[in-house]
């Protein structure tokens, strides 16, 4: 009986995180002030988000909390990830576009470049809105055409997370700010002993960019107006043969291992010691009972560098009731809007005072060290912001992978991204 | 998928699977709704099912029937225009379908999907049925039209009894279809109260793997009224395939 009561707690558990963030957040909006000057309640407004349950819960609380705070009435409507854009894509095509939807910054160009988005900064200074109150960097990824189109929720950065059980039964020390690239090595093969792995990266430019950036290279010629690709120019090539050699090294999980599990899995099962993702694995981490874990910064090849990963809210320009939706993302991303969402643990959160607060440094939960996300800030760069983006990230992640898990020549693989990315990148 | 339903949620993904959870996590299955409102999912997909079935069997015979019965290059070009359609990508589909469901005022009900079944849903049933009644011989059917029975009548009296098993594997593949699909929905119904239970499931789909029991106890709920489905009406579908 005890046992089946123990057995029950967890579901129980992860049904609370998001209702206690949701009661936190709700008691607190209280003193959360309304738009002033408005004697009708806004419009109705229907809000798209990709998000997996927990994460969808979040939202729901946030709305919920947003209308109790005197908005208007919101349809939320979430999608899995792997569905967003199709959905939102269909919709803007037909006419029947959601009022706001979240959007990442590598995936937004396209709808701006087609009309679809209603530039977010005016809209937003009517509300009251202060974006000297935020970080610059996501801001800035969300400028297109020299206006802020959509508002970032939040400002997220690529870093090391390691098992901290794994390094102490492994003999070695924590993983220090700055460390190097060469140091980073030494500690994934000292972790690979058994069925243990040093460490797990995907093959993906988002994961190699920093690193490119980081030995003094570029991944385009033109950050703004790109037209060509540039991995094989010798500094960016040097980088990436930096990890296909960690790859060759054997401190990596092979092929196999990787088809029958993600980096991520394989890292809450303890078959690897250290695995580089953004802040978005934090909630499914401090879920698995017993797994000891914290974040750490990349290591350096030359000079720090990091990516950065940030979703804003847009304003659909086919949207009826524009300030509605304004007023909304207002909340959504002010300060109770981001506690809530810093609560449920998957963002970095874009406000400056949140960022700063316990609802996301507090070191009571996992992992101990969130500081590093915001220490990482000043080293942030962002992938272009051009439409063919996403495609161009697709060409160069499955090349990649031809690479760390085929075995083949890199400079084989640096040429098929040469053939097949840079008119992607001219076909503008 | 059952045997997954039970195992513990929390836990570290399994390197394999146990011949059975110990203990078995029963109540997996009553966490779902918490994740998404199920009743009225399954209600929603239920009501889907009854509507577009029905049509989809009565549309797509009559179609089938028309083509065998018209004559020489009208049914060449016929069997041609279903199975052109049949080519067609159905991504390329779900603007033009949108764009024309909400001219009409039929975007965003739990019934939109159904719509499809005035078309047929797939051109694929057309042609089973064309195929099934181009069995029947001709002679009998213009017997029947002799005997001054009107278009429907022959479909209604001669035809669908003599083309049953056709009418059974479209009812199930049709059934199948309007209780599994979730990307025409996806697209074409715009409030989550509206959508389908596989619409439902697909967005559980993206859970993290610690949770993973409770989206395979969704799936099996999911699963289980199709399975009953079958279960009770196995023996009209063997007895409607096998020969006599």
């Amino acid at each position: 009986m005890t046992a089946r009561l123990s057995a029950r707690l967890p579901v129980r558990r992860l049904v609370a995180v998001p209702t206690l963030a949701a009661l936190l957040a709700v008691g607190a909006c209280s003193g959360e002030p309304t738009a002033a000057g408005e004697s009708q309640p806004p419009a109705r407004i229907t809000v798209q988000v990709g998000a997996d349950p927990e994460e969808a819960a979040v939202y729901r609380s946030l709305v919920s909390a947003y209308q109790k705070a005197g908005g208007g009435e919101v349809e939320l409507v979430t999608v899995a990830r792997g569905d967003h854009l199709t959905r939102l894509s269909t919709a803007f095509t037909s006419g029947d576009a959601p009022d706001v939807f979240l959007i990442n910054y590598r995936e937004y160009a396209p709808f701006v470049q087609r009309g679809a988005v209603a530039p977010a900064g005016p809209l937003l200074e009517r509300q009251g809105l202060k974006t000297a109150d935020y970080y610059e960097e996501p801001l800035k990824a969300f400028s297109y055409q020299d206006a802020l189109q959509c508002m970032p929720q939040n400002i997220s950065s690529l870093v090391v997370y390691w098992n901290r059980a794994l390094f102490r039964k492994a003999g070695l020390k924590p993983p220090k700010a700055g460390w190097s690239w060469a140091e980073f090595v030494a500690t994934a093969k000292a972790l690979s002993k058994g069925s243990v792995k040093g460490v797990g990266i995907d093959p993906s430019i988002t994961r190699m960019a920093p690193f490119i950036w980081s030995s003094g290279g570029s991944i385009v010629d033109d950050d703004a107006t790109p037209t060509r690709t540039t991995l094989h120019e010798p500094r960016a090539r040097a980088a990436l043969q930096a990890v296909v050699d960690l790859v060759g090294s054997g401190a990596t999980p092979s092929k196999e291992q990787l088809a029958a599990q993600d980096v991520d899995e394989q890292f809450m099962t303890g078959k690897l010691a250290m695995f580089l993702s953004s802040r978005v694995e934090v909630p499914a981490l401090r879920e698995q009972r017993g797994l000891d874990f914290d974040v750490a910064g990349l290591p350096v090849l030359g000079t720090p560098a990091s990516v950065l990963h940030s979703d804003a809210y847009c304003v659909a320009s086919s949207s009826q009731h524009q300030d509605a939706a304004a007023k909304f993302i207002a909340y959504a991303v002010g300060q109770q809007g981001q506690t809530i969402t810093a609560l449920g643990g998957r963002t970095v959160p874009s406000l400056r005072s949140v960022a700063t607060s316990p609802a996301f440094l507090s070191p009571s939960r996992p992992p101990a060290s969130s500081q590093v996300f915001l220490d990482a800030i000043p080293q942030l760069r962002h992938t272009p912001v051009t439409p063919a983006w996403p495609e161009v990230e697709d060409v160069i992640g499955n090349q990649l992978q031809r690479a760390f898990q085929d075995g083949v020549p890199l400079d084989e693989v640096l040429a098929a991204i040469r053939a097949e990315a840079d008119p992607l990148l001219r076909r503008r | 998928m059952v045997l997954g339903s039970l195992q513990r949620p929390l836990q570290p993904p399994p390197d394999g699977l146990d011949l059975w959870p110990n203990p078995a996590e029963w109540s997996n299955y009553s966490t779902v709704p918490r994740f998404m409102p199920l009743t009225r999912l399954l209600l929603n997909s239920l009501l889907l099912v009854v509507v577009a079935v029905p049509i989809t069997v009565v549309v797509t015979s009559m179609a089938g029937l028309a083509i065998v019965t018209a004559r020489g290059r009208t049914r060449r070009l016929l069997v041609g225009l279903s199975v052109f359609m049949l080519l067609v990508p159905a991504a390329a589909l779900w603007v033009p379908r949108v764009v024309l469901l909400r001219a009409l005022g039929l975007a965003d009900t739990p019934l939109t999907v159904a719509l499809l079944a005035l078309a047929g849903t797939t051109p694929f049933y057309v042609l089973l049925f064309a195929l099934a009644c181009s069995r029947i011989p001709g002679a009998l059917l213009e017997a029947a039209t002799l005997e001054g029975l009107s278009p429907y009548g022959v479909w209604r009296q001669i035809a669908l009894p003599l083309v049953r098993p056709a009418v059974v594997a479209v009812a199930a593949l049709s059934g199948l279809f309007y209780w599994s699909t979730f990307m025409d929905p996806l697209t074409l119904v715009s409030s989550p109260a509206n959508w389908p239970v596989a619409l439902g499931l697909r967005s559980l789909s993206e859970m993290e793997a610690a949770l993973y029991p409770i989206y395979l106890a969704a799936a099996v709920v999911v699963t289980a009224p199709a399975v009953l489905a079958f279960a009770v009406g196995q023996r009209s579908f063997f007895a409607s395939v096998e020969r006599p």
